[in-house]
């Protein structure tokens, strides 16, 4: 049977309004480059090649695993933002491309010194042929499905690419340059949130990866003045809703429910899952993308019967009353194997559809 | 200036991450004839403690750890080539890499840094290390333990690899893993000894591996 996006489209809506007309929970894994690859059996360089080719490989994984949400992956805002800022500084040298997985770069190389922040010039998008072509292939994903898309943005985790640890250093000698490549970073994604504006139109939602939201990295005031000032500044410029990813051990994310004003959070920590059932009680307008399945535990080294009955918890416990959907955290790596991805969607099938039953 | 609020500063500028300072210092403290052992367990051994311990209690993060650190190696440095003849100071030997496919290095930094103001010599092969290096090295240096760091999901299967290797190639070893991918059933599916999520609790179970707590 041919993959019904109406439907996926309905129910995705359906969750993050809170609304009850809704067949089942939604399945929102992230397929990252690798995933894609894997089922595509192509390598990164050929699905780069043209957007067409990246688009049909991206349907054919998300509709393979049925899923209910559908992206072209760039890269976690981190590596191929480094990427444009490589290519508009003349340090491409600084990128190591895989044959099956997304391309890296050499963390702190971009932006070694103070002189390096001070003249680090910001990329325009439009010139640097891989978000051409990563955003032209999210509009014919688009087009060919008419699942809308969301632009897909981060601070903390280029920040990290262009400075590496000593981005830590900063922090406490030198924050006032630390800031101004936080505002570098800022206006390039303002940049970029436009491209993807002008290539695939209007984005209700921004995907937000938070990095520094993390309790053993940094304090929850450092957080906010080096990343979420400006989730606060996006908001305001792009009225756009928030969902905030953050695949950290320790997240704040109730401290950061509190502070910005976010439509979902999607993460796996902290793993006990009483922390979700207090957290949907405390904020009951955020939908929570994620939950305990981490990629690391029961997809990785479980059976098929440790996921079913993990999925099964996770939809008991934080279904009813909708804004739930199950997606395990975070990108599912080559050793997980096909079988025990496939079922969550036979999982969520069996347990989450509405009304909930969970006697059988 | 007395002996004791010599050390007292020393200590408190390892604690605040002022390398300056406490290089300043420990010279002060030779000139003072403080012993080198002294001022290693009253002021760094005892100033990277109480740097840990705020670090637990959420007081401190990442970047205190990492200037504290900084202080430590430091001050280690000087130190170190003032010990008497024949004290060699070595916590044990620690050989850490982040695996072929990975070159995320901050976790890895930062726990090297630590490590060697703990008193260990720490062998970093840097990053996206292939398995054959580890196994290279292993044999070359016969290290009490190998951390492997790294961040991605996809490091993972390398981990796997590694340890699979290492052990069948009869590396005695411990093996210990870092990084906020992994779980308890991840390190027991890779075969490893131990793993962490964060330097500071990585540092603790590396001298309990060692057994110098």
């Amino acid at each position: 049977m041919p993959h019904d996006w109406e439907a996926s489209t309905r129910r995705i809506r359906a969750t993050f309004a809170g609304l009850s007309d809704i067949d089942r929970v939604p399945f929102f894994p992230l397929a990252c480059e690798e995933l894609i690859c894997r089922i595509s059996g192509k390598t990164l360089r050929e699905l780069l090649s043209s957007p067409k080719a990246y688009a049909n490989a991206a349907i054919a994984t998300y509709e393979f695993i049925k899923a209910d949400t559908l992206s072209i992956p760039t890269a976690y805002a981190g590596p191929a933002e480094a990427l444009a800022f490589a290519e508009v500084n003349n340090k491409e040298n600084v990128i190591k491309w895989s044959d099956y997985k997304v391309f890296m770069v050499k963390q702190g190389d971009i932006c070694k010194s103070e002189e390096d922040i001070e003249r680090l010039e910001i990329p325009d998008h439009s010139k640097i042929s891989l978000w051409d072509t990563c955003l032209s292939a999210t509009n014919l994903v688009k087009e060919k499905t008419r699942f809308q898309q969301s632009c897909s943005l981060g601070i903390w985790s280029v920040v990290q690419e262009l400075r590496g640890v000593q981005a830590y250093r900063d922090m406490r000698r030198n924050p006032e340059l630390l800031l101004k490549l936080c505002e570098k970073v800022y206006q390039s994604q303002l940049d970029l949130y436009n491209f993807f504006i002008e290539k695939v139109g209007a984005s209700r939602t921004i995907f937000f990866t938070g990095y520094a939201f993390n309790k053993h990295m940094m304090s929850f005031e450092d957080a906010m003045k080096y990343e979420g000032q400006f989730i606060k500044q996006l908001q305001k410029e792009t009225k756009a809703r928030i969902i905030l990813h953050n695949c950290g051990t320790n997240p704040y994310f109730d401290e950061m429910c509190n502070e910005l004003e976010l439509l979902a959070v999607n993460g796996s920590h902290p793993l006990d899952i009483e922390y979700w059932v207090e957290f949907k009680k405390n904020h009951p307008e955020v939908t929570i993308l994620g939950a305990n399945i981490d990629v690391s535990r029961e997809l990785l080294n479980g059976t098929t019967r440790d996921v079913e009955k993990i999925v099964k918890e996770n939809i008991k416990k934080l279904a009813p009353g909708g804004r739930y959907a199950v997606s395990p955290i975070c990108c599912l790596p080559w050793g997980v194997s096909l079988n025990n991805i496939m079922t969550i969607p036979k999982a969520i099938k069996k347990w989450g559809t509405y009304p909930l039953n969970f006697e059988s | 200036m007395g002996e004791h609020e010599t050390l007292l500063r020393l200590k408190n500028a390892i604690i605040e991450g002022l390398s300056e300072d406490a290089t300043y210092l420990i010279k002060q403290a030779l000139d003072e004839q403080i012993k080198p052992k002294r001022i290693l367990n009253e002021a760094i051994i005892s100033g990277a403690e109480e740097v840990g311990k705020k670090y637990e209690n959420g007081e401190f993060f990442l970047a205190d750890m990492l200037l504290a650190a900084d202080a430590i190696n430091d001050s280690m440095d000087l130190v170190k080539s003032k010990l008497e003849e024949g004290t060699h100071y070595s916590q044990g030997k620690l050989l850490i890499g982040t695996p072929e496919g990975d070159i995320h290095d901050i976790g890895k930094t930062l726990i090297v840094a630590l490590l060697q103001g703990q008193g260990f010599d720490v062998i970093d092969l840097g990053v996206d290390v292939p398995p054959e290096k580890f196994l290279d090295m292993a044999k070359k240096e016969n290290p009490d333990i190998i951390g492997l760091s790294g961040l991605l999901t996809v490091t993972i299967s390398k981990m796997t690899e590694i340890v699979s290797l290492l052990k069948r190639e009869g590396i005695k070893a411990k093996i210990i893993l870092g990084g906020g991918i992994l779980s308890e059933e991840s390190c027991e599916h890779i075969g490893a000894d131990a793993w962490t999520k964060d330097g500071w609790e990585g540092v603790k179970l590396i001298k309990e591996l060692m057994g110098v707590v």
